[in-house]
């Protein structure tokens, strides 16, 4: 499949705030409540379109244990976007955010676009977080926010969507030096425009090195 | 399409066992795959094949593994041979127990397991609970929530994380005393975890879990290397996609091929890995890398 840019994305967050799920959502169009435990790191891959643009997601999705964190830091290097995932049914994994990015703005390169999402948004009876400290949190740290739900889908293809337009924007800014492939970003071979203006993906793939 | 099912929870809730299984206790992904005709008479070949082998092993382990460590001394490259030609899965569990040395740590700690179980309490409680529904979910005996299996496995990890505080819980453990818990009881599942962390007779794996994952981070660069003087093709073509081994192998280390791999094929590893140790973990890498080769070079990373 040809793309304009390919995009890296890192997702991060404690463990069992639904990282997986929300790969898996975004690259099946599904939701797999019995799933294996990630271990390590795993990927997806999707195409979208911005602005008639093919690109292509190239998604890394991490173990979310503490213990995994000095494998998972290697990972950051390379990344042109992460999403930073919590639960909003428990509290602890909204606490620790602010370690999170730490090891992020320590580990990325700076013009790394992050994205949080509040994951878990079916779940309102059990909140533990309001939307509006989330909202707070990303405005005090420059994150663009959104809470979502693996689940029942909604606002997970807006979440990743809109990371990779705000990094298309960065790129048409010449915020990015895309030459840099540190800055997880890669320039395809565009063979063709494609057709629609829609946002909607062309196509899907996931765990699979081989496209 | 999967049809979502109603359920209030991320959990679910107790799944009657009414999809087919494999001879494992894994629900058969694919049910056309059953074997049919042709098979049929390769399977009782097997089968014939396999009480031949039963026979044998059983008089070089002798009842209840009373001839064992004398065989295993005089005649150690048989038993080697017929380790890597697959313990025969009757006498899996046992066999696992005694090259492992685990027997051994269970004979010497009576009562142990118990007061671990029973008595103590631990930090990683919560973090064992939250991954015990996510630890072999296709398989029969963990799946039902609060089931005889996923007890087992809670308290064989809570004790583990109780005998071994530097190390607690981690991730992936669950995988090794899941597999083991199929095939023993809890606190012969128990100490065969014990013998593997705290080598009883290999070199110990408490590394693979310890803050850092310090041994990890040393297998997959001795890993890394290995690929380069074995492989060298896919060696430079991995540098040149910048791909490195914590990005494909980190779990064959950490769960030694029990996460990934078909079981089956997962179970023979284990054979050979508990009796000539974690070498068998970088073979049987290099190995599947080998056998995708062509197909791996074919690869770019995009």
């Amino acid at each position: 499949m040809s793309y304009a840019y390919l995009f890296k994305y890192i997702i991060i967050g404690d463990t069992g705030v639904g990282k997986s799920c929300l790969l898996l959502q975004f690259t099946d169009k599904r939701f797999q409540p019995v799933h294996d435990l990630t271990i390590g790191v795993e990927f997806g891959a999707r195409m979208i379109t911005i602005e008639n643009k093919p690109i292509k997601l190239q998604i890394w999705d991490t173990a979310g244990q503490e213990s995994f964190r000095s494998i998972t830091r290697s990972y950051y290097r390379g990344a042109a976007g992460a999403l930073l995932v919590y639960d909003i049914t428990r509290r602890e994994t909204f606490n620790h955010l602010a370690s999170w990015l730490e090891d992020a703005r320590q580990h990325a390169n700076a013009n790394m676009t992050v994205m949080l999402i509040g994951n878990k948004c079916d779940l309102s009876h059990r909140r533990a977080v309001s939307t509006e400290e989330g909202e707070q949190f990303a405005k005090e740290h420059g994150l663009i926010f959104m809470e979502a739900s693996a689940k029942t889908a909604q606002n997970v293809e807006e979440a990743f969507i809109s990371t990779a337009e705000k990094i298309y924007k960065k790129i048409q800014d010449g915020v990015i030096d895309i030459s840099n492939e540190s800055y997880g970003i890669k320039i395809g071979h565009e063979t063709h425009t494609t057709s629609s203006g829609g946002r909607d993906g062309t196509s899907s793939q996931a765990g699979s090195c081989c496209s | 399409m999967e049809k979502r099912r109603v359920i209030d929870d991320y959990e679910p809730g107790p799944v009657p066992p009414q999809k087919p299984l494999d001879r494992f206790g894994f629900i058969k992904q694919d049910a056309s795959s059953t074997p049919e005709g042709l098979a049929k008479s390769r399977l009782i070949v097997e089968y014939e094949r396999e009480a031949i082998r039963v026979r044998k092993w059983r008089k070089m382990i002798g009842v209840g593994g009373n001839d064992w460590k004398h065989y295993a001394r005089r005649k150690p490259h048989v038993v080697k041979r017929r380790i890597r030609k697959g313990i025969p899965d009757c006498l899996r569990g046992l066999v696992w127990q005694l090259i492992s040395g685990s027997r051994d740590l269970l004979l010497l700690n009576p009562g142990v397991y118990e007061q671990l179980v029973i008595y103590e309490t631990s930090a990683s409680e919560l973090d064992i609970i939250r991954d015990i529904s996510r630890t072999f979910p296709s398989h029969v005996f963990f799946q039902q929530r609060h089931g005889p299996g996923q007890r087992s496995l809670y308290n064989v990890l809570k004790a583990y994380s109780v005998f071994d505080r530097d190390v607690g819980y981690v991730q992936g453990m669950g995988f090794l005393a899941g597999l083991l818990l199929l095939y023993m009881s809890e606190e012969d599942a128990f100490w065969l975890l014990v013998a593997l962390l705290k080598g009883a007779i290999h070199a110990p794996m408490e590394g693979l879990y310890q803050v850092g994952l310090p041994l990890v981070q040393q297998y997959l660069f001795q890993f890394e290397q290995l690929v380069r003087e074995h492989l060298p093709k896919l060696g430079a073509h991995f540098s040149h996609e910048m791909i490195n081994p914590s990005m494909y192998a980190s779990q064959w280390f950490i769960t030694v091929f029990s996460y990934s791999l078909p079981f089956p094929l997962a179970l023979r590893i284990w054979d050979v890995f508990l009796y000539e140790g974690v070498k068998i973990v970088f073979k049987v890498g290099l190995a599947l890398l080998k056998y995708c080769h062509n197909d791996l070079l074919r690869c770019s990373s995009d």
